[in-house]
């Protein structure tokens, strides 16, 4: 088949796109005009999706690392020893000396899986996921405060909205069809756009009102709105009378935060805080769009509760083009949250606490004995492996090194780890720490679903075959439990993995490969005949009455001093991905971006006598690194950006290892550091 | 306008042919050809795709040609133009081309689109050769058809005269009357191809002239989108005519995707690199977009078009302007795909009207 409709591996849009090949390769990518996400159009991720599984330094057989060398050896060779050593810890050490990393970037099938192996084959409930590391504060918070964490509205109704309140989310960048969509509806319909975020993003331009707070006050802005809309009496009795509880504890704790005192810890003008509150409590059609400004904080799941109660307490929820919007990163962030690759739940968000539940997954795995715990978040299995508490560690598509906080601690933990497995398409800077390496496919190379950030549970499809001996996640997956004498994952094809989902998920209940058509289906999807779900708690919130949980600021984990005077916060740019492992092996999007940078204010780089371009020393408690500088006025003073795509200056060396109490979510928007010229 | 390199243009004739006969001759004319033509999918994208040569792939795929109101995201560019193409492969010291030269028949070209084949076979050709172009269109057949209504609501090819019929450059053009087409002849080639597969075409009766005729002049007044085009171009040839803050406000909103560029069939930028492993690897060429920095970058780090505007700039002068200049023809052919494609709403027509109209629609 030379052309095949799949879905983009980048964010999670989810934008629907033909993939070109030649039979051998991919030739091209070009966007779906009738998919209600792309509808003719790509960001340039997407349109130039087609070049990096194409590379000839893909991984193409499984290789063993013996005397410091990999080695490339057979599948069977290979799995019989990561089975043989998983099973040794498991023996002696019991199943929690094992973690299983899932990956967000892999399908749902592939992360119901891994966490099936973890649960049903290895019994330990260490399975977690990049989502840790992006939306763990949302899933939290909004589960506490509505009864589901996701976004609560679809990306087709941002043309309809009044309003638009984009808080933490660079979203032209990093959401590029819906940062469009906003650009739309505030340039043709007239939309007002509320802009509050420490660096001026190009939406800051549309923005009616921009404010830039500084970084890691958000819970104090959000209830200094929310004590001017109860003062000014823009609140919706009737929605916090019918449909809310705890408004009384809401009131009281913000009655607090007056424009002035806001004024004070956020640095934005007591005038801004009122107008932006009259903006949004005013209109019928608010929307709420975060992203990871307001989740990678110590106080993310604060910051989450905090929006959800400015929503709730003007009834800005329940009805299109409204809502709570936290945008989830990647392609199939939502998925493999939604599938279960988290270690206190199943798939659906279903507590393995529950007794009930628990016994239900039992049956429909036929096992016994999963276990009740909850198991270790990402952050906790690296530093566990380091510590020696976990023996073998599995890793699938996940690059850690380069991803997770303070990436010194990261490598000398990994490099401690007493077995490592890394399953990728490339070998990442990660998997050179492996003790055994598995190839496998790209998303184009196998079929599988992703979920998007509006819960759109959409097809991905085979185009091509993986390269050399490589094979798709579930596959080896698949093979790892065979070989571990577990029967109940035989799969002929992830059809039949999304059917066990469908048959144990009420969320995702309705859904079968049949059913997706071209553009998917929107969970919750409870049943076979359901058409899908565009906007949540319409007649009512998931958990019944929705929940006022009123938090009160806490600053930052670690704040500025004499030495480290600068506040960094880092983020992503629009031409890469992530860890850069796909994007620099694209030709535009590499040659766009090639080069680490900091961004810094003017007038710090005029104090310092900074030039742009110059290369300067960033250094933190925990690390240093060298790069060029990037003079303007994207952050204020007294603050710097940094892009965390590169391995070369990698922000993570910087960023601090403090964790949400609840999310576990690390917080990458905040730390201190300082500068020199070198 | 040039006639295409190496044809004959001979005086226009005509024939007739059933709509229900097109399979047929799709599927005879596959013997020989590979045929390109429309084909529409499940989910209702249509694309212009190559017909399988396998007997029973064949006849699935003409179950879902589909000749009207075809609105294909990219124009039959790719064809000779593909967004990722092989310049050559090498192994240790041995280098090997790989170029492409069968023969295509391209089935329902839309009359745009047709101009925008012909402005690339000129581009290609007009300094240096590109070979690798070049062998894929040394044997080539068009098929036009003309659109009775435009296809997408961005079309504005009757302001530019580019559309809805081809006036010529095509082998052979359908003009669609009723239950079948009438079969304009434009070149020797198109007359072989009618004689090769004459028993699928006979002659009009009556006054055909007149009909085609009003058919076509129907259809040129069924486009809403109207803009001053010709005003346009005199505007943009006047130097530093537009302000400068049109573009920056443009430029502002756009958010660098490239989509307008890839996806219009005068586009023809391309990028080359290496996919090498070891000593072995490929040197290829892919689908380059002047709205990226790193599109003017030079080595040194300067780059004269930094600016976001400064390459908006360009893009709207290189289509209005400098084609102008050089060729005598507009660089844009009014296919309206760049604005149907644009995720944020900008797009060359919005541009012309505004220039034009001296008014911010963007
Ligand atoms: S917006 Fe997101 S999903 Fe769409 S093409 Fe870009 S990266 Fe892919
Ligand atoms: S500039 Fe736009 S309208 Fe003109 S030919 Fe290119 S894509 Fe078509």
């Amino acid at each position: 088949m030379p052309r095949v409709l799949t879905t983009c591996i980048y964010c999670g849009c989810g934008c629907g796109l033909y993939l070109i090949s030649d039979g051998k390769r991919l030739t091209g990518a070009y966007p779906s005009r009738n998919h209600p996400v792309s509808r003719g159009a790509l960001c340039v991720k997407g349109w130039n999706s087609y070049e990096f599984s194409n590379d000839l330094n893909r991984l193409t057989a499984p290789l063993i690392k013996k005397d410091g060398k990999f080695i490339p050896a057979s599948w069977d060779e290979t799995l019989g020893l990561v089975v043989e050593k998983f099973k040794h810890y498991k023996n002696t050490f019991g199943p929690d000396s094992l973690a299983f990393l899932s990956s967000a970037k892999t399908t749902n099938e592939e992360n119901f899986l891994m966490m099936k192996l973890a649960r049903a084959v290895f019994k330990t409930n260490n399975i977690d996921h990049c989502a840790r590391l992006c939306h763990a504060s949302t899933v939290v918070g909004l589960s506490l405060a509505f009864g589901g964490g996701a976004m609560t509205n679809s990306i087709n109704e941002f043309k309809d909205a009044e309003v638009i309140l984009v808080t933490g989310s660079d979203t032209t960048a990093q959401h590029p069809l819906i940062g469009s969509r906003i650009i739309n509806t505030v340039k043709d319909k007239g939309a007002k756009l509320i802009v509050i975020d420490p660096r001026e993003i190009q939406l800051a331009k549309y923005a009616t009102i921009y404010a830039q707070p500084k970084c890691g006050t958000d819970v104090a802005w959000i209830n200094g709105l929310i004590y001017v809309i109860i003062a000014e009496d823009l609140h919706d009795k009737k929605f916090i009378e019918e449909r809310t509880e705890g408004f009384l504890e809401l009131k009281r704790t913000v009655r607090d935060y007056t424009p002035e005192l806001v004024e004070e810890i956020t640095t934005i003008p007591k005038e801004k805080i009122i107008e932006i509150a009259r903006l949004y409590a005013k209109a019928r059609k608010s929307m709420i769009v975060y992203s990871m400004g307001i989740t990678q904080h110590t106080t993310g799941v604060d910051n989450v509760l905090s929006l959800a109660n400015l929503a709730m307490v003007t009834g800005h929820i329940g009805f299109a083009s409204t809502g709570v919007n936290p945008l989830r990163g990647q392609n199939n962030v939502q998925g493999s949250c939604d599938v279960g690759a988290l270690p206190d739940v199943y798939s659906g968000y279903q507590s393995l606490v529950d007794g009930d539940i628990r016994k239900k997954f039992e049956q429909g795995w036929r096992v016994e004995g999963l276990p009740p715990k909850a198991g270790l978040t990402v952050t906790e299995i690296i530093s566990a492996a380091g510590e020696g508490r976990i023996k073998g560690l599995y890793i699938m598509g996940e690059n850690p090194i380069i991803s997770d906080p303070d990436s010194n601690h990261v490598r000398k933990c990994l490099s401690e780890v007493e077995f490592l497995v890394v399953q990728d398409i490339f070998l990442s800077d990660t998997a050179e720490y492996a003790d055994v390496v598995l190839p496998s496919a790209s998303f184009a190379e196998k079929d599988g679903t992703f979920t998007n950030t509006e819960r759109r549970v959409e097809r991905i499809r085979k185009v091509i075959d993986p390269p050399g001996q490589a094979k798709a996640d579930w596959q080896i997956l698949s093979e790892v439990a065979r070989r571990m004498g577990y029967k109940g994952m035989d799969y002929k094809h992830p059809s039949e993995i999304m059917d066990e989902i469908a048959s144990l998920t009420p969320i995702y209940g309705g859904i079968t490969y049949d059913r997706l058509g071209p553009y998917g289906l929107q969970w919750p999807c409870p049943t076979k005949d359901h058409p899908g779900t565009s906007v949540l708690h319409k007649e009512k919130f998931t958990k019944g009455k929705g929940t006022f949980m009123p938090r009160p600021y806490i600053p930052p984990a670690e704040s500025t001093d004499e030495e480290y005077n600068f506040v960094l916060t880092t983020g992503r740019v629009y031409w890469h991905w992530h860890t850069r492992t796909m994007t620099n092996r694209t030709s535009t999007l590499e040659r766009e971006a090639p080069e680490p940078y900091v961004e810094i204010n003017c007038e710090d780089a005029e104090d310092l006598q900074i030039r742009d371009d110059q290369l300067i020393k960033v250094s933190s408690r925990r690390g240093a690194i060298t790069l060029k500088v990037r003079v303007g006025h994207k952050v204020a003073k007294g603050t710097l950006f940094i892009p965390f795509h590169y391995r070369e200056a990698a922000a993570n060396i910087l960023t601090i290892l403090a964790v949400d109490p609840i999310a576990k979510i690390p917080e990458y928007k905040v730390c201190a550091v300082k500068v020199e010229k070198i | 306008m040039r006639g295409k390199g190496g044809k004959d243009m001979k005086a226009s004739k005509v024939k007739i042919i059933g709509k229900k006969k097109i399979k047929d001759l799709l599927r005879e004319a596959s013997q020989e050809w590979n045929v390109y033509v429309p084909q529409k999918w499940s989910d209702g994208d249509v694309w212009m795709d190559q017909l399988p040569k396998d007997k029973q792939m064949l006849d699935e795929a003409l179950e879902d040609v589909v000749l009207e109101d075809v609105d294909t995201v990219i124009s039959p560019k790719d064809i000779f133009f593909p967004q990722l193409e092989s310049i050559f492969k090498f192994k240790d010291d041995k280098i090997w081309e790989t170029p492409e030269f069968s023969p295509k028949l391209i089935f329902g070209v839309q009359p745009c689109d047709l101009k925008g084949i012909l402005f690339s076979d000129d581009f290609y050709r007009r300094n240096f050769e590109d070979r690798y172009y070049v062998s894929r269109i040394q044997n080539r057949l068009i098929v036009a058809r003309g659109c009775l209504r435009p296809p997408r609501p961005t079309c504005f090819c009757s302001s530019a005269k580019t559309g809805p019929f081809a006036e010529d450059g095509f082998d052979l053009q359908l003009v669609d009357f009723g239950d079948s087409y009438f079969v304009e002849v434009g070149t020797r080639e198109g007359e072989e191809f009618i004689t090769m597969h004459k028993k699928f075409f006979s002659e009009p009766d009556g006054n055909y002239d007149m009909t085609i005729k009003e058919i076509k002049t129907k259809a040129c007044d069924s486009l809403e989108l109207k803009v001053d085009f010709q005003n346009a171009l005199s505007l943009m040839a006047q130097d530093s005519f537009i302000p400068e803050e049109n573009y920056r406000r443009i430029g502002e909103r756009c958010i660098y995707c490239g989509g307008c560029l890839y996806v219009c069939p005068t586009c023809t930028c391309f990028n080359v690199f290496d996919n090498v492993k070891d000593k072995e690897g490929e040197r290829v060429r892919n689908w380059d977009a002047c709205v990226f920095e790193g599109y003017t970058r030079e080595t040194s780090g300067h780059n004269p078009r930094k600016d976001k505007w400064l390459r908006t700039a360009r893009r709207y002068e290189h289509k209005l302007k400098f084609d102008y200049k050089v060729t005598g023809l507009s660089g844009c052919i009014a296919c309206g795909r760049c604005l149907s494609s644009c995720p944020v709403g900008i797009g060359i027509s919005k541009f012309i009207q505004e220039i034009t109209e001296k008014r911010k629609i963007m």
